[in-house]
């Protein structure tokens, strides 16, 4: 059987598993999934807010059993959620019943319920903390005199401040009742607006970034202005099958931008446009960067790859594009046998200096090896 | 959470065949949630349901084939579930394969042609564990096939039905990125820019260019991607006696060639559509010259420098033929001379090339 | 022979009203609606097409003769409201009504297009050659020879250089694209060709050439055209019968050199003096 390249069978693939496993095992203590949970936040986020399932035990075991990779550790959540029943559908919430840690208004110097710094690195100095080489487990907070201050504040939305008057345009009124479910039914092109946030919600952060990014960077006419970021955390409530009153199940952390974009040259009332963006975990990168696409996406245009919904859809996605970028691994023998075939056929025939070419005496000066068509 | 949910014994797991029954808002057992995260530490996979997906999707999957079938070469949209497998990597198939498996199905599984690679054994692995079926390696005496990229050396039969793999669902993709635009140019039947790209690439080369996922018309209607079947395969999907389900996972969409439909690639009339070509060679394994065949790079039996071999890229069907050299293509049919694409007796004039003329 | 009949052709932007047609048109001075802001780009329109016969629809910009040209033409504006009625030779009922599929059949065969904007027209990634393909694949061509001879010789009539045939139209002079445009147009030996502002974005020299091309070929091949232009001059020379549109309607029409030498309308009359 040596005449076909790879050949596996199922103990292969076992050995290559044990491997793998090996790999998470050295000398110090196992990492307790708990420890992921407490103290790698930012990776159980990325992977609760890629994968489309809010569940901080599940995916502090994926990102271990990923090894870290957040990607991956997405994939396994969505893989799974994929198998389980749903019990009920969540009700609405506004997002100004949040109780937020964090809330900054790079709008306005003084907004209604304050700036709340809350708990960040975004000005501490970038330096290696070589202390923590061996751990360092004293609480930092451990003498702050805080006072009980009773019920938290409902923060009033900055956007909603420009709404009152008049100077943000309003989001289009929902035509369904019911939201699309992307996970559920396909997305078509052009995709409608519930569509397009939830596949951004669920994109893969490092690719709504970037692209994001690009918009910024001058790809795109969006360049907005911050409303407010606010990380907090926000209700789940169902209405309970019984008495048929909503009641509170649980609490989510997500992080939520809104942001004002000049884009109003066209408008007989000259408004902002706006965006949004939402994400499960803290991950103030994710959610800014799909503000911004957001609002780039409403101006659909194929102008830029960020404008362009079709374009920014196709590509957000981590699981589609992890597994189609590592597909590229599995064998190719006969499509590559194909090309073969084409390649050779062409050199034959340029050699031989075929009667039917038009331009027989300009033959180019380089094989056309890259017009062999090799896409699969 | 499970204070506020009840305890009545909803019908999870048989639930009614009216589908339009919401997927939420119906009380459920909590004893479901506990059963879900005790599988969590379970070895095998408990807790999961049959053949993986719940009933609900699978039967969505089903109807989305239907409508495939009844409109052939036409890509229907379906909500392709995360699977325990990477997108990209048969995620569509093994959709498409575990809607259709029952209990009774043998089911076989190729990846380039061997049933042996690694992607091949995980998914059979993943249909062993959930749906119970039987595998073969053996394309006759198999009820469903997956396949990624090739269409057996074996002449398919009527109970058959062959699951190919897709990674790019449009033909089009070739000539315009857009999905939105494509899907027009469909529902026009405006294939125009793909003539031209033909056109160009004859202009261009003396002959069309286009290696695997030769676009093909499907009953005279559809532009298809047959996905990226060699052009070797690419006849026998025309009237062929066999159910071909083409599904992509990443893409989301089904489409199918149902049996006794007439498959068309494009081509000229005076630059016709050819195969792959194997002058001279011949499997140096088992012998065949009438089957698609790969160079394999071997060390020369000197140990200077390698030689290039030919092998079968059907493993199974080289397997067969190295014990009995003569075997036809349709041994295990009761009539004889069946087309079967390439080499096969009535087989496209255009499709005989061995020897490498034109 | 009457080739083509068009009866009260209407385009309009807007919602409309019943008060739309008589507050706009030349009476009005405009075609805007002022009671609902429509602005009726063309309307009560008649008109009609001897086969192999050229007529010229001339105005000033916003004068309703595009609208009126892209009705002729069956190209489907989505955000337009239309109506009135098209007979065409050989064809039961409207042409306005037609399905899709007898549309592009249509267009593929029959009535073609030389848009005003190169980009509407051409594919410009494609080479010049492919774009004139590109009309007869659609219309079923299967032969690559057939199709490459029918390219060489419209190529030859139109005066493109047959050694740029095979290079992307993207690399084509202005003057060059436009023709690998009419060159497309008459691939499919058409009854009627309507060109709009066929000298947009040339140079004099380069108009006078491809103007001059187009008469002949026009000739040649006996079709039928429709010039829209707001250049009198362009129609002067191509056309044998002229219609003058304002404020969306058809203000003055008859023989081209009845019109130029003999206008009866006061805007016409502007409009020679102008030029002269």
């Amino acid at each position: 059987m040596g005449y076909v390249a790879v050949t596996a069978g199922e103990e292969i693939i076992e050995r290559a598993e044990q491997l793998f496993e090996k790999q998470r095992l050295d000398e110090d203590e196992e990492l307790a999934v708990g420890q992921i949970d407490g103290q790698l936040g930012r990776l159980t986020g990325q992977a609760m807010s890629e994968g489309g399932l809010y569940a901080p035990r599940l995916a502090a075991l994926a990102v271990k059993q990923a090894q870290g990779d957040t990607v991956e550790a997405a994939f396994l959540l969505r893989a799974y959620r994929s198998t389980l029943e749903r019990f009920d559908e969540s009700t609405t919430v506004e997002p100004s019943e949040m109780i937020a840690s964090r809330r900054v208004s790079p709008a306005f110097k003084d907004v209604p319920g304050g700036q709340i710094l809350g708990a960040t690195k975004d000005y501490t100095q970038r330096l290696l903390d070589f202390d923590l080489f061996d751990g360092d487990t004293t609480d930092p907070t451990a003498d702050w005199d805080i006072d009980d201050e009773g019920e938290p504040e409902e923060l009033t939305n900055v956007t909603e401040l420009l709404r009152e008057e008049g100077l943000l345009h309003a989001p289009e009124e929902a035509t369904v009742d019911e939201p699309t479910d992307t996970t559920r039914e396909s997305v078509t092109h052009p995709p409608a607006r519930d569509a397009v946030l939830q596949e951004l919600a669920r994109g893969e952060t490092g690719a709504v970034t970037a692209l994001g990014y690009s918009a910024l960077r001058g790809y795109g006419q969006v360049h907005p202005t911050l409303a407010e970021v606010r990380v907090g955390r926000l209700p789940v409530r169902i209405d309970h099958p019984y008495t048929g009153e909503a009641v509170t199940v649980t609490h989510t952390e997500v992080t939520e931008s809104e942001a004002v974009v000049p884009v109003y040259e066209k408008r007989a009332d000259p408004q902002f446009a706006f965006g949004y963006g939402l994400t499960f975990g803290r991950n103030e990168r994710k959610a800014i960067g799909m503000t911004v696409l957001d609002a780039s996406i409403q101006l659909d245009s194929e102008a830029e790859p960020a404008e362009n919904p079709e374009f920014v859809l196709d590509t957000i996605d981590g699981m589609d594009s992890f597994g189609f970028i590592e597909h590229l691994k599995l064998p190719h023998y006969v499509t590559f046998q194909s090309i073969l075939d084409r390649i050779r056929s062409i050199r034959e025939r340029q050699r031989a200096g075929d009667e039917s070419k038009v331009r027989a005496d300009e033959q180019p000066a380089e094989p056309p090896t890259q017009g062999a068509s090799d896409d699969d | 959470m499970t204070d506020h949910t009840t305890t009545d014994d909803a019908p999870s797991d048989d639930r009614s065949f009216d589908d339009s029954a919401p997927d939420g808002g119906m009380p459920v057992s909590t004893a479901s949630v506990d059963a879900a995260l005790e599988s969590l530490d379970d070895d095998g996979l408990t807790g999961y349901n049959y053949a993986y997906l719940d009933e609900h999707t699978k039967r969505e999957v089903r109807r989305s084939m239907l409508k495939a079938v009844a409109i052939p070469g036409h890509q229907v949209p379906y909500a392709s579930r995360p699977m325990p497998l990477a997108r990209g990597w048969g995620t569509g198939g093994i959709q498409a394969s575990l809607s259709l498996l029952g209990p009774e199905d043998r089911f076989k599984v190729i990846d380039q042609g061997a049933d042996e690679s690694v992607n091949a054994a995980n998914i059979r692995r993943l249909a062993e564990t959930t749906a119970e079926v039987e595998t073969t390696t053996d394309t006759t005496d198999a009820d469903l096939i997956q396949s990624r990229h090739r269409i057996p050396e074996e002449v398919l039969t009527a109970g058959q039905r062959l699951v190919l793999q897709v990674p790019i669902t449009d033909a089009l993709r070739k000539v315009d990125p857009s999905d939105a635009a494509n899907r027009r140019r469909h529902a026009h039947k405006n294939y125009g820019k793909m003539w031209v790209h033909l056109y160009e690439n004859v202009v261009e080369y003396g002959e069309i260019n286009i290696a695997s996922r030769y676009p093909t018309m499907v009953a005279g209607r559809y532009l298809m991607d047959p996905s990226p079947i060699p052009r070797w395969d690419v006849p026998k999907l025309d009237d062929a006696d066999h159910l071909t389900v083409l599904a992509a996972g990443r893409e989301a969409r089904i489409y199918a060639v149902p049996p006794h439909t007439a498959v068309e690639p494009l081509a000229f009339e005076d630059r016709d559509f050819t195969v792959e070509r194997f002058p001279e060679q011949a499997c140096h394994a088992c012998g065949s010259t009438d089957t698609y065949l790969v160079e394999v790079s071997e060390e020369s039996a000197d140990e200077d420098g390698f030689e290039t071999r030919y092998a079968c890229n059907d493993s199974s069907f080289c397997r067969k033929r190295r014990e009995n050299p003569e075997l036809p293509k349709d041994h295990h049919l009761d009539r004889e001379g069946v087309d079967w694409g390439p080499e096969t007796p009535d087989g496209d004039a255009s499709t005989a090339q061995r020897g490498g003329s034109e | 022979m009457t080739l083509l009949e068009a009866e009260n052709l209407q385009t309009r932007y807007g919602p409309g009203c019943s008060q739309c047609i008589a507050s706009t048109g030349d009476g009005a001075g405009t075609n805007q609606c002022p009671h609902c802001d429509t602005v009726v780009a063309c309307a009560e329109a008649d008109l009609g097409v001897e086969a192999g016969e050229v007529l010229g629809i001339v105005g000033e910009s916003g004068s309703g003769k595009s609208s009126l040209a892209e009705l002729l033409a069956l190209e489907r504006d989505e955000d337009a409201t239309t109506a009135g009625e098209v007979r065409y030779a050989g064809h039961d009922g409207n042409l306005l009504d037609v399905d899709y599929e007898t549309r592009h059949a249509l267009r593929t065969g029959e009535i073609a297009l030389v848009h005003q904007h190169i980009r509407d027209g051409l594919n410009l990634e494609f080479t010049g050659g492919g774009n004139v393909a590109e009309k007869l694949l659609s219309a079923g061509n299967r032969s690559y020879e057939d199709v490459r001879d029918r390219v060489r010789t419209l190529f030859e009539a139109t005066e493109i250089p047959l050694a740029r045939m095979d290079d992307p139209a993207s690399t084509y002079s202005g003057g060059m694209q436009r023709r690998v445009q009419i060159a497309r147009a008459l691939a499919t030996d058409p009854d009627l060709i309507v060109l709009d502002e066929p000298t947009t974005g040339l140079d004099v020299s380069v108009q006078a050439r491809v103007l001059d091309m187009f008469r002949r070929v026009q000739r040649e091949e006996g079709v039928a055209a429709i010039v829209v232009s707001h250049d009198l001059s362009v129609v002067r020379l191509l056309a044998d019968r002229t219609l003058v549109m304002r404020h969306g309607r058809i203000v003055e029409s008859g023989l081209t050199d009845r019109v130029m030498e003999d206008p009866h309308h006061e805007y016409t009359q502007t409009l020679i003096n102008s030029v002269i």
